[in-house]
């Protein structure tokens, strides 16, 4: 294989990327208002510090980090929206920057807060828009939007007006909308936000399916990390605008989860005290108590539990995602 | 082409989803009317008296001619531009394969033609009404050079209007400042809406001539009532052209920049 096809079979490279934003700072009042009319003071914000990754056709990958740690920064970047400060930036073979037709016929990106139906219309007349205006055959079109109507359970939804419709069900039409085109790379920028658990699910299990049945290469943001253990295999996490970790999310628990959690039940009131000389105690429940031990003790703290306590059961787990996502970010 | 069309039917679909909002602005309109024909027919109620040059008869013409040419050469959907930058709704329309200036421009002429329909009901009604002494011009080439001028007219705007919405680019905040005091204040005042600029002291007037805000309203209705005409008309029609020309460009280069210096705000 020749380098050539080597780099074509990469949906999405980047490297070095560099974005800085100039803002002006305001200062509050009335006082400030005026002062920042005269002498505005310009702070350059880095956004962006030189990112650097690839993601191979057909990946779907989590985006973790904390607010304002680069992720939207990098989706706007890779879909063509904001121009890079420097860095190269390549998206199925083309420069997301030149906007190219045949680029945004090929991607599509999600953003949990934005909107593209028309407000006042129902959702089918958004759908038809974007049939003509991504060119998509009429045939072509009525099936894959009767396979997503179906996937998404909106049929009873495509007439009302958008406006009156909730969030969660708009935001499923807003999917139908965005992937009408069927993208080959999807941007997802918190698809599950403001939604509820059950709804959290069902796009969770869109998304998944999506990704499997098209062969989408899928990058996707989120905070909250049930979307990323339930859909990422692999996670780059991005803090203050450097890249932390980029490899399996196993991995990642691995090297960062040093302790593991026992939950036991105790069978009888007893010293509760007495268990601190087998691991911290983090959380006293009674029956349950829940201790965090050294990874490499847990087999031998969980034998002398079962030894020297009345236990009437026992578990041994993993630290939750949450929790070892805040190490990586402490430095930890 | 057929995807500006699209645009135009949902454009045209959106417009009468608010129905009370819709019947209360062609009620403004037809206020406005009102208003205007009795303040001037106040003023000339004296048939004989000529004022800067203007009869009775002419003034009210010209005075029914610049509801009619604002409503078609100053309506425009576009003034929704600045807002969109600013809020970060620019977005959307990035994300597709269309161009903005064309959705935008398909936009506003679906509103015009809108505005057009129900301004021309309104005013056949009017006019049976008043029965206001409204010169209507038959020479077939004085029609011709009118609508040729509102087509440049339009374009005028469209650009101009482009050009003033790119400033939350860098300035979220100003949008509808600028917006205001550009398009609103000396738009109106320099087009000739408010009164016939041939009526202010004639260096300023032909100052005025070389500048593009004429050729939006003033220049169209004078080709109308027959004023301007052959030579006079080429003229007039050359420097309007020359604007556009260099008004595309301008706008252009503007929203190359712009969207260089876009943030995709709003997330």
């Amino acid at each position: 294989m020749n380098k050539n096809e080597k780099v074509s079979q990469k949906a999405i490279i980047v490297e070095g990327l560099i974005k800085n934003f100039e803002v002006t700072e305001k200062e509050k009042g009335i006082r400030g208002t005026i002062s920042s009319l005269f002498s505005p003071k310009k702070k350059t914000v880095r956004a962006l510090k030189g990112v650097s990754f690839t993601i191979e056709r057909g990946e779907l990958v989590g985006f973790i980090g904390p607010n304002g740690a680069g992720k939207t920064t990098t989706l706007k970047i890779l879909s063509g929206l904001i121009y890079p400060s420097s860095g190269f930036t390549q998206v199925e073979g083309f420069n997301p920057w030149d906007r190219k037709p045949e680029f945004l016929k090929k991607i599509s990106l999600v953003m949990g807060q934005k909107n593209q139906l028309w407000w006042d219309l129902p959702a089918i007349e958004t759908f038809d828009l974007n049939r003509v205006i991504y060119e998509i055959p009429e045939r072509a079109y009525k099936e894959r939007l009767n396979e997503l109507v179906s996937l998404l359970e909106v049929g009873k939804l495509l007439n009302i007006p958008v406006r009156k419709l909730s969030l969660g069900q708009r935001m499923r039409l807003e999917l139908v909308a965005a992937l009408l085109h069927k993208p080959s790379v999807i941007f997802f920028d918190e698809p599950t936000i403001g939604l509820d658990l059950i709804a959290q699910q069902k796009m969770r299990d869109f998304i998944l399916e999506y990704n499997k049945k098209n062969q989408a290469t899928i990058l996707l943001t989120s905070h909250n990390m049930e979307d990323l253990a339930d859909l990422a295999k692999r996670v780059i996490v991005i803090d203050r605008g450097k890249l932390l970790f980029d490899g399996e999310l196993g991995k990642l628990i691995e090297n960062h989860a040093k302790e593991k959690i026992i939950k036991v039940y105790l069978a009888k009131d007893g010293d509760i005290k007495k268990l601190e000389k087998i691991g911290k105690i983090r959380k006293v429940d009674f029956p349950q108590v829940v201790l965090s031990v050294p990874r490499t003790a847990a087999a031998v703290a969980a034998a002398e539990l079962l030894q020297n306590f009345p236990v009437a059961d026992l578990t041994i787990e993993e630290e939750p995602i949450e929790e070892i996502i805040r190490k990586v970010f402490s430095g930890k | 082409m057929k995807k500006y069309f699209s645009v135009f039917k949902i454009s045209f679909q959106q417009e009468f989803v608010y129905r009370l909002n819709f019947i209360m602005w062609r009620l403004r309109n037809v206020m406005q009317i009102f208003l205007v024909f009795f303040l001037w027919d106040t003023v000339f109620s004296d048939p004989k008296r000529v004022v800067f040059g203007y009869d009775r008869e002419k003034i009210l013409t010209y005075v029914f001619a610049i509801l009619i040419v604002k409503a078609f050469v100053l309506s425009a959907r576009a003034v929704d531009v600045a807002g969109d930058i600013a809020r970060g709704d620019l977005t959307n329309y990035l994300l597709k394969p269309v161009s903005y200036f064309k959705y935008w421009f398909t936009r506003d002429i679906s509103s015009k033609s809108l505005n057009l329909l129900f301004a021309a009901v309104e005013f056949s009604l009017l006019y049976l009404i008043l029965k206001p002494p409204f010169f209507f011009q038959t020479n077939p080439l004085s029609l011709i050079a009118f609508v040729v001028s509102i087509a440049v007219a339009i374009f005028i705007f469209f650009t101009l209007l482009f050009i003033v919405s790119a400033v939350p680019f860098w300035a979220p905040g100003m949008g509808w400042g600028v917006h205001f005091l550009v398009t609103v204040i000396i738009v109106e005042f320099l087009s000739g809406s408010l009164f016939p600029i041939n009526i202010l002291p004639g260096n300023i007037y032909r100052f005025l001539l070389l500048t593009p805000f004429p050729y939006l309203i003033f220049f169209p209705i004078q080709v109308y009532l027959g004023n301007i005409e052959g030579f006079e008309f080429f003229r007039g029609l050359l420097t309007a052209v020359f604007w556009s020309v260099l008004l595309w460009f301008a706008m252009r280069a503007i929203w190359k920049k712009g969207l260089m210096a876009y943030q995709a705000w709003g997330r």
